[in-house]
């Protein structure tokens, strides 16, 4: 009991001395953060969309290569990754941002940089977190940062929609050192604070009208008025207050023209919870719909899951957490708790400590004009940097 | 085409891919000892300026050293390119500030002709400000074959890959001026200079020494000006090109290429005089005239365009002063 104390109070020392230097990592980083601009801008302006990430993937490669990372490479799924050796090396600190965007590649990917901020496609998401994964290991060395633990930095593929977090999962899957906690980096929004990650199953509905339909049987309809009447049922069923539980309907693609009726069509949807078992019983009550469609109108429905996440986490009082709320307390940064639904999902279920950041405040995302503010982003980078500090003293060991 | 043009195709054109190792460049530049000066020359670009700044200056500075000095000379922008161009790092320089004792003139070359005075590097490169895809390339790409080959004096950009790498022969992609006005004034005069692909793309890069024995048209002529001056004295060999890829950039309207060409034609027809291609240059007018229509009703628009010129700089006291050669 005695020594648990004294390791507490400790623990509480050191992260008091790395919060003192905070003002001055933010004034040294004011200058830095052109690195980190740049490789946004360089970055941001390779397309990546979700399975096609090989251009800026092998940017970011070099990018290791030229920060003086070791062991640069690129597995199986694309993940790049890389090594910066710690003093010590007895563990590992794994620090990660997605390499892919939602834009697709016949987007016109510019960038334009303005005296306060930066405007173009995906550079909220996640360019902006990519280029600052990518240049820590020089963030480091000018901060005069030496981290005992070896850094390992990735830039992971097809994170997003249909990808599925399978080049985190496929990463963490095969990984050869130990990690001792993980932090994922997304460009917004600063004050963002994940510890866990939230229950998710992302679906697409298709619907297709045969070509043999009876178009004068009752009820008859083109794919349009049967997706409508399944979005109305969708939006009738009714979801539980608690566990906290949504469904959103995110996308439909359904006919080119004015006047040709579609024979088919696709509704995008994404039911969140905090309770697994309520997840499934939606799915269920989704499959049902699609099957009640195609056998009272003649057409063929079918429910596809694209992705699925289990809710996992850690707990709010974690030492790696309440690290994290200290760092933001001592910038100012009002942390806003959100579970995630992306990279940190498979940390936290591979059996990791992790949380995910946001680097700055962002307008627009998913849009074309997707806007970052670059006032607030030294102090987004430098409660990183300090949170890498504090892991690696050993100060968000539970 | 002949044999010597496609020789001069073979070896003097390049593509950015071909000099990716930029540590390579830096290493030969040092040992050469050669400085290397980047200009950019603004008039109310304040959105894409600080882009421009950003990379090339991270890039080709900070993380390479391969540009010694990086300053981007003003107009008189009436919009805020300076103060951004400062907070990104870059040195500004008003031209009229620049050899105020020989006055100022208004117009792109002017910023390029005072660039020489005012930049100390043995090689100048001069990028737009206008590039919304800026990329280091832009930069190295035209450097690059000033470092490696000495005979080499001066590297235009071109841009799109317009010839056969590996997915069959397309058209060169010049703009309507090269298209229209150049490429047939060159084939008409200047035959040889027709394996220029972009004779009119404002990323350049040159030696010192042969920039200040050049006049330099303050206005649309400068880039045609360089050519036909340069091919005069030293023949295509002094030449090379690098395809740098796609360029992302305003476009500008008919009307205005029209006002250019008219200024690259007052140009092209004095320099046809004085190297003799032409026995005289009859009076010609400096007006512009283009016709609008309004509620039926035809109104002719009429502009001055004068492509005034800029001795070499060589001829000129306070540089001679500065560089020990008086």
């Amino acid at each position: 009991m005695y020594q648990m104390m004294l390791e507490t109070t400790s623990k509480d020392f050191d992260l008091g001395n790395l919060l003192q230097d905070l003002p001055t990592q933010i004034e040294k980083l004011q200058e830095a953060r052109k690195l980190v601009l740049t490789d946004a801008v360089l970055l941001g302006e390779v397309p990546s969309p979700t399975f096609n990430e090989e251009d800026r993937i092998r940017l970011t490669v070099d990018r290791f290569r030229e920060n003086g990372m070791e062991d640069p490479e690129i597995d199986e799924q694309g993940n790049a990754s890389a090594v910066l050796p710690g003093s010590e090396g007895r563990s590992s600190i794994l620090v990660m941002a997605h390499a892919d965007s939602v834009f697709n590649a016949t987007t016109q990917h510019v960038l334009n940089v303005g005296p306060d901020s930066i405007t173009g496609p995906g550079i909220a998401d996640n360019a902006i977190g990519l280029a600052t994964v990518v240049a820590l290991p020089k963030l480091l060395k000018i901060l005069g940062i030496t981290l005992k633990d070896d850094l390992i930095l990735l830039a992971n593929t097809k994170s997003l929609g249909r990808g599925n977090l399978e080049g985190a999962r496929y990463f963490l899957d095969t990984k050869q050192r130990p990690i001792s906690a993980g932090i994922c980096v997304e460009g917004a929004s600063q004050g963002r604070l994940s510890y866990a990650g939230l229950g998710t199953l992302r679906g697409e509905i298709r619907l297709e009208v045969p070509s043999n339909y009876d178009w004068n049987r009752f009820g008859s309809s083109g794919a349009v008025g049967h997706l409508t009447r399944i979005i109305n049922q969708l939006l009738e069923i009714p979801l539980p207050k608690e566990p906290k539980t949504k469904m959103v309907l995110g996308g439909l693609t359904c006919g080119t023209t004015y006047n040709k009726t579609p024979h088919s069509g696709c509704l995008r949807f994404e039911i969140t919870s905090e309770a697994d078992e309520v997840i499934a019983e939606l799915q269920q009550k989704v499959n049902d719909l699609c099957e009640q469609c195609s056998l009272e109108n003649g057409t063929t429905v079918k429910l596809e899951v694209v992705a699925t996440r289990p809710n996992c986490g850690i707990p709010f009082t974690h030492p790696l957490v309440k690290a994290t709320r200290s760092i933001m307390d001592e910038i100012g940064i009002t942390p806003q708790v959100i579970p995630s639904t992306g990279d940190l999902n498979v940390l936290i279920e591979a059996g990791y400590a992790g949380v995910t950041l946001g680097l700055t405040h962002a307008e627009n995302i998913g849009e074309e004009n997707e806007t970052i503010q670059l006032a607030p982003l030294q102090a987004g980078i430098a409660q990183l940097v300090t949170l890498l500090q504090a892991i690696d003293k050993g100060i968000c060991e539970s | 085409m002949t044999g010597d043009n496609q020789k001069w195709l073979e070896h003097n054109t390049f593509h950015h891919g071909e000099f990716w190792d930029i540590l390579d460049l830096v290493k030969e530049k040092e040992k050469k000892d050669l400085k290397i000066s980047l200009c950019i020359p603004t008039l109310n670009e304040e959105k894409t300026i600080g882009k421009e700044v950003l990379i090339l200056r991270s890039e080709l500075m900070e993380r390479y050293p391969l540009i010694d000095e990086f300053a981007v000379i003003d107009s008189g922008s009436n919009d805020k390119t300076l103060e951004v161009a400062e907070s990104y790092g870059a040195d500004t320089y008003l031209a009229s500030e620049i050899l105020p004792e020989v006055g100022d003139k208004r117009g792109k070359g002017e910023n390029l002709w005072k660039a020489i005075h005012q930049l100390k590097g043995d090689i100048i490169c001069y990028v737009d400000a206008d590039i919304s895809n800026i990329h280091p390339r832009f930069v190295y790409g035209l450097v690059a074959p000033l470092i490696k080959q000495a005979e080499v004096q001066y590297v235009k950009a071109f841009y799109d890959r317009p010839l056969n790498y590996s997915s069959g022969l397309r058209s060169s992609g010049g703009g309507r001026v090269t298209e229209i006005l150049i490429r047939p004034l060159f084939s008409l005069f200047y035959p040889e200079l027709t394996n220029i692909i972009q004779p009119l793309s404002g990323e350049y890069a040159a030696r010192r020494e042969v920039l200040e024995m050049i006049p330099f048209p303050i206005g649309y002529g400068v880039e045609t000006s360089h050519l036909l001056d340069l091919y005069e004295k030293f023949g295509l060999n002094a030449f090379a090109q690098t395809d740098l890829d796609r360029r992302v950039h305003r476009n500008q309207t008919t009307n205005a290429l029209g006002k250019m060409s008219f200024g690259i034609l007052q140009t092209f027809i004095n320099r046809l005089h004085s190297q003799g291609k032409i026995d005289r240059v009859p009076d010609v007018e400096t007006f512009y005239r283009r016709f609008e229509v309004e509620d039926g009703s035809y109104n002719q628009l009429v502009q001055e365009v004068v492509e005034e010129e800029r001795p070499p700089m060589i001829e000129i006291d306070g540089y001679r002063k500065r560089t020990g050669n008086s």
